[in-house]
């Protein structure tokens, strides 16, 4: 089985975005900390909890208890998602006569414990834990916890408690986004130790300050500490934590205050302060605009992928790009489903299967059942009936599924029905076969033409350029419309793969900032973009953004 | 000869025969399951009973999470930690959840220690701030039992009604007021003695002291009407409407401040209702001390709550009404 990837990755986003239009239209509510935990979220309605919308009591369901109450409009933004209400009722938050209060409330159908008053959450579901197990059951309680709100002295009663009662019935996640109301949680009081200086990034970077791990553990936890907004990261922790017994689990999650929209991430101020309606379709671009980076192993030593895996993984890629070569479609072998799945146990970072074989689908169970999450078949070599079957197994194996198209071939007629299904479209901007060629130029303007059309045809999926994408291409493919980058020589094969990385990142990120900084001008002229600009406080975003503005004439 | 028993006692031989006709019913302590003699329900039903330390916080809403998912938690320690302690636990996790036209959590808050007459412990743990507290809350109804037939009876009742209560015993024995016939309603008092000059209406140890001013009154040819309004809320509209009609003048009497307590809920009805002259007796806005069991008739004598106060009351009534 996969991971599911795109298929969270698109509840998330989805999420995340009716957050936006919920706090702009109530003019207040708490996005921060609602995008902290949005990929958690995610993976727990999309996957991991047992619930029915139409039975929202149904007795044998797993419970979420958001105990950080306030970050209600997360909450809500997936119980729509989830088909409790319709989507259009989260623009009633916090509205007279709404059943979206301020705070998680039962008069909203899905919610499991009415949310506010901080602290109370984990007692609460120790008693709805120790009940299941009294009446035999089988469902899981799963609370989310704040890390300001673990000042509250009755999380730690709640520990001992949970630990005293051995529920191992009972899954927490700990948002450790660092921010709480007044200012960073290590200012106010530390949950790992007093921040100096002013940069909290610290924080996230140096592991050998994170001390609340071992408060749980002193509990008598089960503690798994994770980067939140992985969702790999977060499901490999939730299996973990379901196949423990005799005492309960806490999923630290590392995350950040206002993830995905660059002006609220790590900034205290967007704890609890709704967006201006001006700035809200700016914001929703930047949510839709998440990019991935998907290093090739086969760039690197054939004789030694394991290594090459690890190096990718170190590198923090999003994807391994796995490239699936059978000398047949392409002149080329590189290796088949028997090496993935001797490759799958060293991470659990989505293997992204790219097949470049004859008859797909003949052979895609075997990569299926090898561990691959994203699998892609090429166009060339499926017609309407063989990529339908190919859908079919992917989804029922909750594995995403991907279509590549060669430089000479075009978006195939039979394919369109299959668009809004469609979770990744590879654009290779290199005649496949072997690794280490140069970029095809034209394929930039046919990768804007192609992702014109898919986004008009309700195309959910991202955009994945392969071939000869490097540090120099790279901002002008993501200005294409390109979401996943494959990087082939221009990573696996440099020297330090943690560092091209995030200097790939740092040129998309650039990128996506132009992209929005002409969103804003679009929409309101300088006026806008300085305006948006000024949201940038924390660190040198604004001056970068000025000056980015500024080259690109917008100011 | 008047016969006494211990609250505490009944309370907990109570929960084990409720325990048996219903296997929902289950019991929390914080570290004062002894006292409160709810242990030999944790003996015969092991898997529901629950000690949580000395965490009343955790206490109360794990009493809340065990009552979301169908159980009918007691949850049971001295007052001065329950009301006192836990205001926003009791508020948001109790009382405030409300689906499917279920006003709160059904949790069963059960409390020993009220008032002045702990005595010995101090004014730390003299709980006369409970009643206001409790009351000011929706959803929760609010019991003051007199004597130990009066805790079996609510005790199984609330236990059989659906929604959040509040019951308020004392720390020593009482005597023993109500026949084992009587019947008992939430929201209904219960008239102990008829009379048509004054009504006294008492809660909790004051209703014995009402019934005695009652006594040295009618030896006086006041002819008393005596009230046990054990139910404070829901209140008793309309026995207090006929009372005021009827005798022209009230008395309360409670071992709480006179602030928002008995005194106050019954003269909101009354002045709303039928005004009629009113005095209340009960603390002053102070707080109580320490006093030995021999002793706690001195204490309450000092904060004004004795029979002879009552009776005095009364008369200063019937002298402003001639």
């Amino acid at each position: 089985m996969g991971l599911n990837y795109y298929h969270i990755l698109k509840g998330v986003r989805e999420a995340r975005k009716l957050v936006i239009k919920g706090t702009t239209a109530a003019g207040s509510g708490h996005p921060g900390g609602s995008f902290s935990m949005a990929e958690i979220m995610g993976c727990m309605y999309s996957k991991f909890l047992r619930y029915d919308p139409k039975n929202p009591l149904w007795q044998d369901r797993d419970r979420l208890v958001l105990s950080k109450g306030h970050a209600s409009p997360g909450l809500f933004s997936n119980l729509a998602v989830a088909g409790y209400f319709d989507k259009s009722e989260i623009e009633t938050l916090r509205k007279f006569g709404s059943k979206l209060q301020g705070h998680p409330d039962f008069k909203c159908p899905g919610v499991e414990f009415c949310g506010g008053s901080l602290g109370l959450g984990l007692s609460f579901s120790i008693g709805m834990a120790l009940a299941a197990k009294m009446d035999g059951k089988s469902h899981h309680i799963y609370t989310i916890i704040g890390d300001g709100e673990s000042d509250e002295g009755q999380v730690w009663e709640a520990a001992m408690a949970g630990s005293k009662f051995r529920l191992d019935n009972l899954t927490v996640f700990l948002d450790r986004n660092f921010i709480q109301q007044d200012d960073y949680t290590e200012r106010v009081m530390p949950l790992d130790e007093e921040l100096i200086g002013d940069d909290i990034s610290e924080m996230w970077k140096n592991a050998a300050r994170w001390r609340v791990g071992d408060k749980w553990r002193s509990f008598g936890w089960n503690v798994l500490e994770i980067d939140g907004h992985r969702i790999e990261q977060i499901e490999k922790a939730l299996n973990f934590a379901l196949q423990t017994k005799g005492t309960p689990s806490i999923i630290v999650a590392r995350t950040i205050k206002g993830k995905s929209v660059e002006h609220m991430e790590d900034n205290p101020k967007w704890h609890g302060v709704a967006p201006n309606p001006h700035i809200a379709p700016i914001i929703e671009l930047e949510i839709d605009c998440q990019f991935l980076i998907a290093p090739s192993i086969i760039a690197g030593d054939m004789a030694n992928l394991e290594n090459e895996v690890k190096r990718a993984s170190h590198g923090r890629a999003d994807f391994i790009h796995l490239d699936v070569m059978d000398g047949q479609f392409v002149p080329n072998k590189t290796f088949d489903h028997e090496k993935i799945k001797q490759l799958r146990p060293i991470t659990p970072i989505p293997f992204d299967t790219h097949l470049m074989i004859n008859e797909p689908v003949k052979h895609v169970r075997d990569y299926v059942n090898a561990g691959s999450d994203i699998i892609t078949v090429h166009a060339e070599v499926c017609d309407e009936s063989s990529f339908g079957e190919i859908h079919d197994v992917l989804r029922s194996s909750s594995v995403s599924l991907g279509l590549a198209i060669n430089p000479e071939t075009e978006f195939p007629s039979w394919a369109e029905k299959f668009i809004p299904d469609l979770d990744q479209l590879i654009i290779m901007s290199v005649v496949p076969g072997k690794s280490g060629q140069k970029y095809i130029e034209t394929t930039h303007e046919k990768t804007r033409r192609i992702s014109k059309f898919l986004a008009e045809r309700n195309f959910q999926g991202l955009i994945e350029a392969d071939g000869g994408v490097d540090l120099t291409n790279v901002e002008s493919c993501f200005l294409d419309g390109a979401r996943v980058f494959v990087g082939g020589s221009a990573i696996i094969g440099q020297k330090d793969v943690r560092f091209v990385i995030s200097e790939f990142r740092k040129r998309l990120m650039r990128a996506r900032r132009t992209l929005l900084i002409n969103k804003a001008y679009s929409l309101g002229s300088s006026e806008l973009v300085t305006k948006w600009i000024d949201l940038h406080e924390v660190g040198k975003k604004k001056s970068e953004l000025l000056q980015i503005a500024k080259e690109s004439g917008f100011l | 000869m008047t016969e006494f028993a211990d609250m505490r006692t009944v309370y907990g031989e109570t929960l084990i025969k409720v325990g048996e006709e219903n296997p929902n019913v289950v019991v929390v302590g914080a570290d004062t399951t002894d006292s409160l003699k709810t242990k030999p329900f944790g003996k015969k039903f092991p898997n529901r009973f629950f000690n949580v330390g000395i965490a009343e916080g955790n206490l109360i809403t794990i009493a809340a999470g065990l009552a979301n998912e169908g159980k009918i938690p007691f949850a049971s320690t001295y007052a001065a930690f329950l009301p006192g302690r836990c205001v926003d636990q009791i508020r948001n996790a109790v009382a405030y959840p409300t689906r499917n036209g279920k006003n709160g959590l059904n949790v069963k808050m059960i409390v020993s220690h009220g008032g002045l007459s702990v005595g010995a412990d101090g004014g730390s743990h003299q709980q006369i701030e409970d009643i206001a507290i409790m009351r000011s809350i929706p959803n929760i109804r609010v019991l003051i039992p007199a004597d130990t037939v009066a805790v079996e009876k609510l005790v199984r009742l609330s236990s059989q009604l659906y929604g959040p209560f509040y019951m308020r015993m004392a720390r020593s024995k009482t005597p023993i007021i109500h026949s084992q016939t009587q019947e008992f309603q939430i929201g209904k008092g219960i008239v102990l003695q008829d009379g048509s000059d004054c009504a006294i209406v008492a809660c909790g140890i004051t209703v014995q002291m009402a019934l005695d001013a009652a006594n040295l009154l009618k030896q006086e040819g006041i002819s008393c009407r005596v009230i046990d309004m054990f139910s404070i809320k829901p209140i008793d509209s309309e026995l207090l409407e006929k009372a005021a009609r009827e005798t022209g003048g009230i008395v309360t009497c409670e071992e709480h401040n006179i602030m928002a307590g008995l005194g106050s809920a019954v003269s909101e009805v009354v002045s709303e209702n039928y005004p009629v002259p009113m005095r209340r007796i009960g603390v002053r806005d102070q707080f109580g001390e320490s006093a030995r069991d021999s002793e706690v008739s001195l204490l309450l004598e000092k904060h004004g709550i004795t029979s002879i106060h009552i009776s005095n009351a009364v008369k200063d009534i019937r002298s402003k009404k001639q």
